[in-house]
């Protein structure tokens, strides 16, 4: 890297982490369809079913078989699904709390930055005092949209989410229901 | 999800005492269409079921497609048990205990994988996938008395296949596994024979706060929550079309038939319906197979559900995951796995016409996802409500009060739901089926006579 980039790269982690930041916080504050307004038209969304395996074999995750499998329509489904008073599984609604941190940029242009992140999610219920957590590492591409979020100190186009694909720590989903956004 | 339904109620009963009590209960609640509230969360009775009827019925291990080549396996289990599903080197399907015959360790320790062998990790006994124990490290040494014939790994004695679905048995002594099928083979038939069925990769796991009965009763026929359960998912537009009321359906519930039951939602046309499959789909089945009644009740299917006892269930569904996309006739096979009273971890495979194209079987992946799955649309709301059932159920009070659930819909002088003599298959129809509880009581029948059966002992 050229010395002259670097204030760009510090810039554009800074920018990513931001719209991290915030897209989590829609989902925390139950604003599901501004975060849905985040994501492209073309989203690819993928959460594979994880198995235990033996070392040796080339991946644990499945090509086949999803715990979510989603795209623009069907996150528009779930999202307002997730928002009726009929919605038993989020009525009373749990309590979230993402934690999203490691977030690491592995390839940017001008229009498209790659990069992978850690996502805790700390799930309460009722009167629970032990809460349920959700623990996974996430590959994302954000894509320069003028519909985007962009924080107040950014000239021109915000960010979309293009691509998620949620690789989880459980091969057994410990709480009762998938009815958030990972 | 913090485990606060594992308290057994305060009792100076023994645990035979509290069976007893429990299920003499349950003998004079049935008589009124009731079941006591305490059976779906109680220590005793719990260890009673794990017996019982766990380790006396035959219950279902998976599918062929999930071990296609020899050496695949997966891990499974019976009741709580560890087990071993595997394909061995002559093509044989086995049911392996997954414990070493020296200590006890696990032999097979990955979910999935494909091996000739399944070496222990303690000592390094090793076994063929036949189960045979070929390798006992310095055997001549120190094992030179051990006779390798009688030390294999233990194996479910009785292990059957019906059309592709593999059930085994753990009591000695077991009746054939289409006997005890029994009339459930007639609508078996309609979706595994007619239909050559695949499992799509790996099935969902999740662990859920509620007895195994619960769903197990749900799916045994409880036709009668849809409009409520599931308004959220109705009212966004997806799921079956029968359920959002675009297509006008007759639902029979089929009950006493062997202790199973179904649900069959008919649509009178003169289209060809099989559960929204479309045309090119359809021309893939064995149109031969059926009985000519079978065939009917295949080509007028919209949904179809059902359970074998005592924890498969399964819904085959025509239906959408996005108003604005085509239906596709999803299947769900679920087996409620019994982990703890008003403790269970759900298993959830999804199944596709093997002969449609690989589009097909992706859309009808997601759509069984987007409906049935941990992550489902319509599931996700079930598992909401049954949420807390376990404490009512485990509490001092409905002791006290000796507390019951209501199965008696349908019983009154100006009931809805009437015996359809008509109907071609086996079992007793109900016409408006979601109008009766005789299919729920059905489960509960059978699940008292397991429980009480004391030649099983």
């Amino acid at each position: 890297m050229q010395e002259d980039q670097i204030p760009n790269r510090v810039t554009l982690q800074h920018e990513c982490e931001q719209f991290l930041y915030h897209a989590a916080a829609l989902l925390d504050d139950r604003r599901l369809n501004e975060w849905h307004e985040l994501v492209t038209d073309d989203i690819s969304y993928r959460v594979p079913i994880r198995t235990t395996r033996e070392r040796a074999s080339d991946t644990e995750f499945s090509d086949t078989s999803y715990h979510m499998k989603e795209d623009w329509d069907t996150l528009k489904v779930r999202t307002e699904r997730m928002a009726s008073d009929f919605a038993w599984s989020e009525d009373p609604p749990s309590r979230t709390r993402r934690q999203v941190s490691n977030v690491r940029i592995t390839d940017s242009s001008d229009d498209e930055i790659e990069l992978t992140n850690n996502l805790v999610i700390v799930q309460s219920r009722k009167s629970e005092t032990e809460p349920d957590l959700l623990s996974m590492k996430r590959h994302e591409t954000l894509r320069r949209d003028e519909d985007g979020y962009a924080p107040e100190w950014i000239n021109g186009p915000g960010l979309k989410l293009a691509e998620r694909e949620v690789l989880l720590d459980h091969t057994v989903i410990p709480t009762s229901s998938l009815s958030i956004i990972l | 999800m913090s485990h606060d339904s594992e308290r057994s109620i305060s009792s100076d009963e023994s645990d035979p005492q509290q069976i007893r009590r429990l299920l003499d209960h349950m003998a004079e609640a049935l008589e009124q269409n009731e079941v006591p509230l305490e059976i779906l969360n109680n220590e005793a009775i719990y260890q009673r079921e794990l017996s019982q009827i766990f380790g006396q019925t035959w219950t279902y291990i998976g599918h062929v497609s999930e071990i296609p080549e020899p050496g695949d396996y997966r891990q499974r289990t019976i009741g709580e048990d560890p087990f071993i599903f595997t394909r061995d080197e002559n093509g044989e399907i086995r049911v392996l205990f997954n414990s070493c015959r020296h200590r006890g360790a696990n032999v097979c320790r990955a979910e999935k994988g494909n091996t000739t062998h399944f070496r222990c990790p303690y000592h390094g006994w090793t076994y063929q996938n036949t189960g045979d124990l070929v390798g006992v490290p310095q055997k001549g040494d120190g094992f030179d008395h051990l006779d390798a014939d009688d030390h294999s790994l233990h194996e479910a004695p009785h292990v059957d296949e019906y059309n592709g679905l593999v059930f085994a048995c753990i009591a000695p002594d077991a009746q054939p596994l289409e006997e005890y099928l029994g009339g459930a083979t007639w609508y078996l038939d309609m979706y595994f024979d007619l239909i050559d069925m695949e499992v799509i990769g790996d099935p969902h796991r999740w662990v859920v706060d509620a007895d195994w009965k619960t769903p197990t009763e749900n799916f045994y026929g409880d036709n009668y929550h849809v409009p409520m359960g599931h308004k959220s998912a109705i009212d966004v537009g997806i799921g079956s079309e029968t359920a959002t009321g675009e297509q006008e359906s007759e639902l029979y519930g089929i009950a006493d038939c062997d202790g199973h039951a179904f649900s069959v939602y008919q649509i009178e046309s003169e289209e060809p319906m099989f559960w929204g499959h479309p045309e090119e789909v359809v021309e893939t089945f064995n149109h031969d197979v059926l009985s000519p009644e079978q065939y009917e009740v295949a080509r007028k299917s919209g949904v179809t559900l059902g359970s074998i006892f005592p924890n498969l269930s399964f819904i085959f569904l025509g239906g959408r995951d996005d108003p604005n996309k085509d239906p596709v006739g999803t299947f769900c096979l679920r087996q409620w796995q019994p982990r703890g009273p008003g403790e269970m971890e759900v298993w959830n495979w999804i199944l596709a016409p093997a002969d449609a194209s690989t589009e097909y079987k992706e859309r009808v992946y997601e759509v069984g996802m987007s409906t049935f799955s941990v992550s489902g649309n319509f599931e996700a709301d079930d598992i909401g409500i049954w949420d807390g059932i376990d404490e009512a159920a485990g509490s001092v009070f409905a002791e006290r009060v000796e507390a019951t659930t209501q199965f008696t819909m349908g019983t009154g002088e100006e009931a809805a739901a009437t015996v359809d003599d008509d109907w071609a298959g086996p079992g007793t129809a109900y016409a408006n089926g979601g109008l009766t509880d005789e299919n729920q009581l059905d489960f509960y029948r059978t699940w008292h006579e397991t429980m009480v059966n004391e030649g099983a002992e």
